[in-house]
């Protein structure tokens, strides 16, 4: 079977951490786009980048990942967001998957536990929006047989 | 009639007199010291070896050892004992001396029953206070101790968990430049073989040598979290269903059914809510796992009352642990997962962290029949924040 590429975001202030993460993933099929900082991330999602999983640091400077992470499920709650940090506390993770973070992993993550939870989240978008396509196109259905 | 108080004061009377020692020691004991006799230095010496005496009331002049060197002995022997001395009226300088070498006291023959029996209870009632000084000083130091030990460890948490949290960042730079590589490397087809091998041999040991430094600092983290102790009340039974819903896609991965029982029940305690979770999620996660291994079953997790105790069982469908491997499950290090999978660790920090909370752990299981882990928790358990007794020493 085919890999199907995954949009991922990753948003994290360790810029050779983000380099790095980046380029494997990309290596690996996936298109892959990068923030230092939550706004420059959050401003890669206003700009309309269809972005299917969001790969989130919690301790950086300005808006932490937990501020981030709030104003993506507010904003774009089918967009699956995996906090993956070098500062874990159980609360944190606690905190993040009661905020709707698809999961929590902590640096250095295993490379393949990644990509599974990636590929899980990616599917869990993608039958939201299926899920959603199906709404629509019954409301449709509903609104022009009622015509 | 002596009083019970009178009667505990241990007296050694020592004097080479029989005629002055034996009616002084009737008239003493029928006021109620306990009084022994000894009619020499040495014998005197003796004596306190076999029993030793709250006070000694001790002539000066004696044949052989005089009353000052056997003062000297006393006190270089037993320097908690009090020694009244007793002078001829013409021997004051005596009494003097005796006192610069550590005497409590001296007094002139003859002797005023009422006023010898002043000086002893004076005597008693200074070595009383000088060890309650002792005692009070002895537990100053202690709790200085205690206090100092508590800030070390919990600058040593603060600076562990720091410096745990910085290395993570660069191995994860590492961890990700390491895959890049060898990610860049299994796709070429033009790399000659030698190299290849010798390439992959490298990124292996990198690998595997960020796996070794994260292990350690995940270490370091629990070592911080460990110091960090917060007792407070809970519901244990909310708790267990937060842990299971944590563990739900493990659950899910290894086939099992995780169900927490008497789940409407309310069951209050008074522990660290952290410290619990953390051993309930290593006991669930275990059980899910040796369901895992039968390619799946159910584990239950139940809690109940017993009198002033909580007890907590974890029960699983799993293949169970071999008798030999019963009594060695807890200690540190011993694992039956394939090497890599498990250090060891969680049995045994898991018992440690239930210990430290004034419980107790045992497991019950037969070969086949899925095994039983039960802890038993004081609801109010007496836990003080430092515990410098089970950590390091520092």
């Amino acid at each position: 079977m085919v890999k199907i590429p995954i949009n991922i975001l990753v948003i994290d202030d360790e810029s050779d951490f983000v380099d790095m993460l980046g380029m494997r993933l990309t290596d690996e099929g996936n298109n892959v786009r990068s923030a230092l900082d939550g706004r420059s991330g959050l401003a890669i999602l206003a700009e309309g980048w269809d972005a299917d999983v969001v790969i989130l640091d919690i301790k950086m400077p300005g808006m932490d990942g937990i501020e981030v992470l709030k104003e993506i499920k507010a904003k774009y709650p089918i967009v699956e967001v995996i906090l993956l940090t070098g500062h874990g506390t159980i609360d944190t993770a606690v905190s993040g998957l009661k905020l709707g973070a698809f999961d929590y992993l902590l640096k250095p993550a295993q490379h393949e536990e990644l990509l599974v939870k990636l590929e899980e989240a990616r599917k869990r978008k993608a039958e939201h929006e299926e899920r959603i396509r199906k709404a629509e196109a019954h409301a449709l259905i509903r609104r022009t047989g009622g015509m | 009639m002596a009083s019970d108080q009178e009667k505990r004061i241990g007296l050694l009377l020592v004097d080479d007199e029989a005629e002055f020692r034996t009616p002084l020691a009737k008239r003493l004991d029928r006021r109620g010291f306990d009084v022994r006799q000894a009619e020499s230095g040495l014998q005197a010496i003796e004596a306190l070896k076999s029993q030793q005496a709250d006070v000694v009331l001790m002539d000066v002049n004696m044949p052989g050892m005089n009353g000052l060197q056997v003062l000297d002995e006393i006190k270089h022997r037993w320097p908690k004992t009090e020694v009244i001395m007793l002078t001829g009226q013409a021997c004051v300088q005596d009494g003097v001396t005796g006192i610069k070498s550590g005497a409590f006291d001296y007094l002139t023959k003859p002797i005023e029953m009422e006023h010898l029996i002043g000086k002893l209870k004076q005597a008693v009632e200074m070595r009383k206070l000088l060890n309650d000084q002792e005692m009070e000083a002895e537990f100053r130091r202690e709790m200085e101790r205690r206090m100092s030990v508590a800030e070390r460890l919990a600058a040593l948490g603060t600076m562990a968990s720091g410096v745990a949290h910085e290395i993570n960042n660069p191995l994860a730079i590492i961890n990700e430049a390491t895959g890049f590589l060898k990610g860049r490397l299994d796709r070429s087809e033009d790399v000659p073989e030698g190299f290849r091998q010798s390439a992959e041999l490298a990124l292996g040991k990198i690998a595997s040598s960020v796996e070794r430094a994260s292990r350690i600092t995940h270490q370091l983290l629990d070592f911080a979290r460990k110091n960090d102790w917060e007792i407070q009340e809970f519901d244990l039974v909310e708790l267990a269903k937060e842990v299971v819903d944590l563990t739900s896609k493990t659950a899910k991965e290894e086939n099992a059914e995780v169900e927490v029982l008497h789940r409407d029940r309310k069951l209050a305690i008074w522990s660290d809510p952290y410290q619990m979770r953390q051993v309930l999620i290593n006991l669930v996660t275990n059980a899910i796992q040796a369901v895992g291994e039968k390619k799946g079953g159910n584990v239950w997790v139940d809690t109940e009352i017993s009198g002033n105790d909580v007890v907590v069982t974890i029960k699983d469908t799993g293949p169970g642990i071999p008798r030999e491997n019963l009594s060695r499950i807890f200690d540190p290090f011993f694992s039956t997962k394939p090497a890599g999978k498990g250090t060891g660790l969680g049995l045994s920090v898991t018992k440690g962290i239930v210990e430290k909370l004034g419980g107790t752990m045992t497991v019950d299981s037969r070969l086949g029949y899925g095994a039983v882990f039960r802890m038993v928790l004081p609801r109010k358990p007496l836990v003080s924040p430092v515990r410098p007794d089970l950590g390091p020493d520092l």
